[in-house]
């Protein structure tokens, strides 16, 4: 089974996050950047499904020349091949021109499956995949905790709300959003590292797209910024109080 | 089961304890009968003439033995010599060395300084066996009628009585140590009785009692040349035992003495591209085999390992003594996996326990092993070496392992925090940023920059280097210094770790370094310098007790028992400056085990990540000694072993002492007034 | 192209709660752009939910019906909602952001040649669209640049159902033409994991008790508390050690990491080791006696007090709330 996984580079989750100039995106100067997290979880179940079942996995991420080094640290975890699809304005394009790109690149590898992570850490629009299949057209299914390859193609195990699954079979070719968590994630090894060097990378440049249907206008601090909130009173005062925010604020009752 | 066994073994014993001393009551009845008289004199008696049948004999006999010693010792060597090279290898220093020689080989001053009384006993052995060394020559030099001391002679009448003293000491000696092994049977031996030890111990002293017997004997006699026969036959049977047995420590512990690594816990640098630790044999190199071969299984590496004593599967004399036989069977260019997960389990090769995973990572990396053996082995190397081949290649999986992998990976610090919440802490604590101005650079650490109490400490250290109007600053960003990944085999993350540390320091433009954490100060001062040159970084206790002269001295006159911590105490050789720190806070109270037998408290090795023990924590066990010793305050120089006894005491229940850091033993006693941060 | 739809979700019969949420951002969205709303439900048979929406302040209600909707498949709703709003031809489609739109609204939006604006907090003048990047780290306004329709969904808990209009709406049918072989997965029972072994990594609501309720037999009111609240019972170390709670509910390093959307913290100091396992949380409540103790600097909401008070106080406050 040749398996793609679509992996996407992301300010590392701590960064001190400043606003650019402009104010229409982040201050990209002094971030270091990793992989998506989702997309790890993405990366190891295609890994699991090689191991299971053999195959190849080729990772593909679209990005300014800096994505290389996310692919690398794929390669060392363990994929067989990589592409690296060059842009440098991702930032103007929407979803559907990103996915877009994707599509372009995939095409020409005509994988069985593809697998990306469920959202990104970033823009977390949780959309990337689902669009991608659809250019495709490929069928898909997301937030998907299990996979398992049956005679016909996929029997793959999605997760609802409230702690409800379901099985859901499907053929192949197909796309999945991988649930984050559901997997263990490998640490990166020096064997690994080693072994990357010796890995192919294919560069393309991305093409093209039509102009977005939505912009982004302008990135800001949210208002409130999280705060021990004490609550005072007697112990029912209190209750009360904390009650109102379970319901509203948490939303748990 | 275990008793019927031990009884069938002790019976065996009597009945083997009988044979040796009928055949010795026998041969000196067989000598007095023949000579008909025993009379003492201060003169050696000689054995006279020998016939060409007896030179023959001999000569033959020698050939026998010195052949049947080669054809063991010369695989053993083979081995060795095989063995993969040290490329980081330098007889320099060579004054530590001949000094080491000097001390451990030649004085026995480890052997005797560890267990006093069977260590004086050994070293009498030894140095008898010394200056038995002539005697020998010269005994089996008398056959061919080239002996070159005569009893007769000044030199020759002296030089035998004096090796008849040490032969004296040889035999009562090792009959001591007979006694010991076989009837006192200490724990550490292991449960199995060594019969070749038995032997051999028979044959030491049968050497010297065939030696002593010709001073009771007259010149020439048939009883003499009985006692001369009985003394070669002994040597002879003697030599080719050494290589089937431990005795092998005689011939290749003095060579491994001088020729071990240099420095305590030293972790060699990977070799090549191919290197990623101790996988198979191939990666075992010439040291690591000269050194498994040399092992005497005293047992001392055992008897003062914190997993050993704990219940846990970890024994570092087997581990040793599991390469050892690897060795043996495999050889040094097999690539059969040396650790048992590897192998398919058949009934020729039943997995060892021992070689496991799990024992391999079960160490504190406390270093009392290395520190212990008397014969020069390095286990850290062996056993971290173990953890290297299995996390570089990503063989071990562990869960919290591979947690604090990624955290290291991902957050740059073992707790997997966000470094914003160090970035909280320094803006709390109102310290300066390192500009470059400051004399010091305090170096945080995980456990002072996150963890609440690590955080205590280093605020309160922050209070002492105020009061004694230290300028220091801390660095804007700081990532772990790789000690937990270093010593849990991920050479990646560290290498990773050690050039971004060196990188920050370089670009502060860092003199000079002071931390509150043992670990961080070993591995920036020793490890990192496989990828550069650290700025010189010192622990807390050092800068403490080098100002001691201004900080307050206390009347408190609380006990406060002392714990060494491992990578301050064995790793750094630093016992006396926080000792002094604590006497200027109360009574200083001595721990059972201190100093360099200090006993771990758990964390050290990345354990304190690992999540839960198997069998006894450590941690308890280490906090309950310390408590025993009534004291009202533990008082500890490093911030893992402060985490470990923190949960460890408070599950004492009842009044449990106070637990505090050297700093906040000298902190407490400071003016309030210097608090307001003025520099 | 003009008004907003309100695509609703049902499964098996019940509402999706969140869908009341979507039809409240829906109408105040079309008041503000001075157009009509209309709502739409998927299904087999959707005539009780149609019923029901009737009753509020919408143009229309469309129920969307056809054998081939009896369960939720991403290929079938796509389809049905393609020529949904191709007939309606609304200027804005407006979707709760629940698990089942994730599955399908990218698709459906990209079949127009649209991006979906997904998981919006807020709707403002404009119309401008916010929605959080980077974890919530900042805000972000979108808008619409493309000639439409826009897709919209919106985060739970940004609009209140309560706040729906109510009034009266004319029902049309709807059967969008669907083939079976146009649906490529095929949908198993839904089912839920047998609760065998206790997985706290899953759980969305942990009370987590520490060495603060002193005795084991305390634990009674904590537990009283998890099962009000429906959720799982976790401690920290000393807990587990002492074994009053089985170590498979210890949270920390040596235990498990959590991630819930509400971790309750009673009588637990915050020692670095627990906190470590429970740093993901998306909420903490901290009740504990000490106001230094270091639980409080990750806690969202603190209460300093003594927890045999407060909490048999708020176990009876969580159930008269839940009725």
């Amino acid at each position: 089974m040749k398996i793609l996984v679509a992996i996407k580079q992301v300010p590392e989750r701590d960064a001190q996050i400043g606003i650019a100039a402009d104010g229409r995106w982040i201050d990209e100067s002094d971030l270091n950047y990793t992989i998506n997290e989702p997309d790890a979880y993405a990366l190891e179940e295609a890994l699991q499904l090689k191991e299971k079942n053999g195959g190849e996995v080729v990772v593909m991420c679209a990005g300014p020349e800096r994505a290389a080094s996310t692919l690398r640290e794929a390669l060392a975890k363990g994929a067989d091949r990589a592409i690296h699809i060059e842009a440098e304005d991702l930032g103007e394009r929407d979803t559907l021109g990103v996915a877009q790109v994707l599509a372009d690149a995939a095409r020409d590898e005509a994988p069985d499956l593809i697998l990306t992570g469920l959202q990104s850490e970033d823009l977390g629009l949780g959309q990337t995949g689902v669009v991608l299949a659809e250019l495709l057209g490929i069928p898909h299914a997301t937030i998907i905790m299990q996979v398992e390859k049956t005679d016909t193609g996929l029997r793959v195990k999605r997760e609802l709300e409230d702690g409800w699954f379901q099985h859901v079979e499907m053929p192949l070719p197909a796309l999945l959003t991988i649930q984050s968590g559901g997997n263990k994630l490998r640490y990166a090894t020096l064997m690994g590292i080693k072994k990357a060097k010796t890995k192919e990378t294919k560069t393309v440049q991305a093409a093209a797209t039509a102009s977005p249907s939505i912009t982004l206008e302008r990135v800001y601090l949210p208002e409130k910024q999280k705060k021990t909130e004490m609550l005072t009173g007697t112990p029912d005062e209190v209750a009360t109080k904390l009650v109102e925010k379970l319901k509203f604020e948490v939303r748990v009752i | 089961m275990r008793a019927a066994l031990q009884e069938a073994l002790s019976r065996g014993w009597v009945r083997m304890v009988a044979l040796v001393c009928a055949a010795t009551v026998g041969a000196r009845i067989a000598g007095a009968v023949l000579s008909s008289e025993i009379h003492f004199s201060a003169t050696l008696a000689e054995p006279g003439k020998f016939s060409r049948l007896e030179v023959a004999l001999l000569l033959i006999g020698s050939a026998i033995s010195i052949a049947l010693f080669f054809r063991r010792f010369g695989p053993i060597l083979r081995i060795i010599l095989r063995s993969k090279k040290d490329k980081d290898f330098s007889l320099r220093p060579i004054g530590r060395r001949v000094w080491d020689f000097f001390w451990e080989v030649l004085c026995q001053g480890k052997v005797i300084r560890q267990r006093p009384l069977p260590g004086l006993a050994h070293a009498f052995v030894f140095w008898g066996f010394l200056a038995f060394a002539l005697v020998s020559l010269n005994h089996l030099a008398n056959a061919l009628e080239l002996g070159f001391l005569r009893p007769g002679s000044y030199i020759g009448n002296f030089y035998f009585i004096f090796a008849a003293i040490w032969a004296l000491l040889v035999a009562v000696s090792i009959a001591g140590l007979f006694v010991r092994r076989f009837l006192a049977r200490p724990i550490w031996f292991g449960t199995k009785v060594s019969n070749e030890s038995g032997v051999i111990a028979f044959l030491i002293f049968l050497l010297m009692v065939s030696y002593l017997g010709a001073f009771f004997v007259g010149d020439g006699g048939v009883a003499v040349k009985a006692l001369w026969w009985t003394h070669t036959l002994t040597l002879l049977v003697f030599l080719p035992l050494i290589p089937h047995t431990k005795h092998l420590h005689l011939v290749l512990s003095p060579l491994t003495v001088f020729l071990k690594r240099d420095g305590f816990s030293k972790i060699p640098p990977l070799s090549s591209d191919e290197d990623f630790g101790l996988i198979a044999g191939k990666d075992v190199t010439q040291l690591i085999s000269l050194q498994v071969y040399s092992c005497v299984e005293c047992g001392r590496c055992t008897e003062h390992c914190p997993a050993s004593n704990t219940g846990k599967v970890l024994n570092p004399k087997e581990i040793i003594l599991g390469v050892q036989s690897y060795l043996n069977q495999s050889g040094p260019a097999s690539d059969a996996p040396l650790l048992t997960e590897g192998l398919v389990d058949s009934r020729d090769n039943p997995p060892a326990k021992y070689m496991s995973m799990e024992a391999a990572f079960e160490c504190t990396t406390c270093g009392s092993c290395e520190y212990q053996c008397p014969v020069g082995i390095q286990h850290l190397p062996i056993i971290i070496g173990l953890r290297r081949g299995a996390t570089n290649t990503g063989a071990w999986e562990d869960t919290h392992g591979t947690k604090l992998f990624l955290a290291l990976e991902k957050q740059g610090n073992a707790l997997g925090l966000s470094a914003m919440e160090r970035d909280k802490f320094i803006e709390k604590q109102a310290f300066p940023i390192f500009d470059g101005t400051q004399e010091y650079c305090l170096w945080l650490g995980c456990m002072g920059g996150y963890d609440p109490k690590g955080r205590e400490i280093v605020a309160d250290f922050a209070r002492v280097m105020r009061h004694l109007g230290t300028s220091f600053g801390v660095l804007k960003k700081e990532k772990c210094t790789g000690d937990p990944a270093r010593r849990l085999g991920n050479d990646l993350v560290f290498q990773t770790m050690a050039e971004s540390g060196l990188k920050a320091f370089e670009t502060a433009k860092v003199q000079k370094i002071v931390s509150i954490c043992p670990h961080c100060v070993r591995t920036i001062s020793n490890d990192w310098s496989e990828y550069g040159i650290a700025p010189e970084i010192e622990h807390h206790s050092e800068f403490m007790a080098r100002h001691k002269d201004r900080l307050p001295q206390q009347a408190s006159g609380e006990s406060i028992v002392y714990h060494d911590p491992c990578y301050l105490g064995r790793y750094r050789d630093v016992y006396e400056a926080p000792r002094e720190i604590v006497a200027m806070a109360g009574e200083l109270v001595e721990a059972p085990r201190s100093h360099e037998r200090s006993f771990c408290c758990g964390a050290g090795g990345g354990l304190a990540f690992l999540g839960e023990e198997q069998g006894e924590r450590v941690s308890n066990v280490r906090a309950a000694e310390l408590a025993a010793t009534g004291a009202q305050v533990v008082g500890t120089a490093c911030p893992f072993c402060n985490t470990m006894f923190r949960d460890a005491l408070s599950s004492m229940g009842d009044a449990p002492p106070q637990l505090l850091d050297i700093a906040q033993l000298t902190a407490r006693a400071l003016p309030k007034m210097q608090e307001a941060g003025e520099q | 192209m003009s008004g907003v739809l309100v695509v609703m979700e049902q499964r098996g019969g019940v509402w999706n709660r969140m869908s009341f949420e979507a039809l409240a951002a829906g109408q105040q969205l079309a008041a503000k752009l001075g157009m009509e709303c209309s709502g739409a439900v998927i299904g087999e048979d959707v005539d009780a939910f149609v019923t029901e929406l009737a009753g509020k302040k919408l143009a229309k209600v469309f129920a969307v019906q056809h054998a081939l909707l009896k369960d939720y498949t991403s290929d079938g709703y796509v389809a049905a909602l393609k020529s949904l709003v191709k007939q309606v031809e609304p200027a804005y489609v407006v979707l709760p952001h629940t698990y089942q739109v994730r599955d399908f609204a990218p698709a459906l939006a990209t079949r127009f040649r649209q991006a979906l604006i997904s998981d919006v907090i807020a709707i403002h003048d404009g119309p401008v669209f916010v929605r959080q990047l980077l974890q919530g780290k900042l805000n972000a306004d979108y808008k619409l640049t493309g000639a439409g329709p826009c897709f919209v969904s919106v985060q739970a808990g940004t609009f209140r159902a309560e706040a729906v209009e109510e009034g009266a709406a004319a029902v049309e049918s709807f059967a969008p033409q669907l083939e079976a072989s146009q649906i490529r997965s095929k949908p198993g029972e839904l089912f839920r994991e047998a609760a065998h072994t206790v997985d706290l990594g899953a759980a969305s609501v942990i009370v987590s008790v520490g060495r603060g309720i002193g005795e084991q037999e305390n634990i009674g009111i904590v537990e009283e508390l998890a099962a009000a609240l429906g959720a799982e019972l976790a401690a920290s170390r000393p807990i587990c050690d002492n074994g009053w709670l089985p170590m498979e509910r210890q949270v920390g390093s040596s235990g498990q990491t959590v991630a819930p959307k509400l971790y309750l913290a009673i009588g637990i100091s915050g020692a670095i080791q627990h906190l470590v396992g429970m740093k993901g949380s998306k909420t903490v409540i901290a009740i504990n006696k000490d106001e230094n103790a270091p639980i409080f600097e990750v806690a969202d909401y603190g209460v300093v007090g003594d927890l045999f008070e407060v909490v048999p106080a708020l176990t009876k406050a969580v159930l008269a709330a839940k009725g």
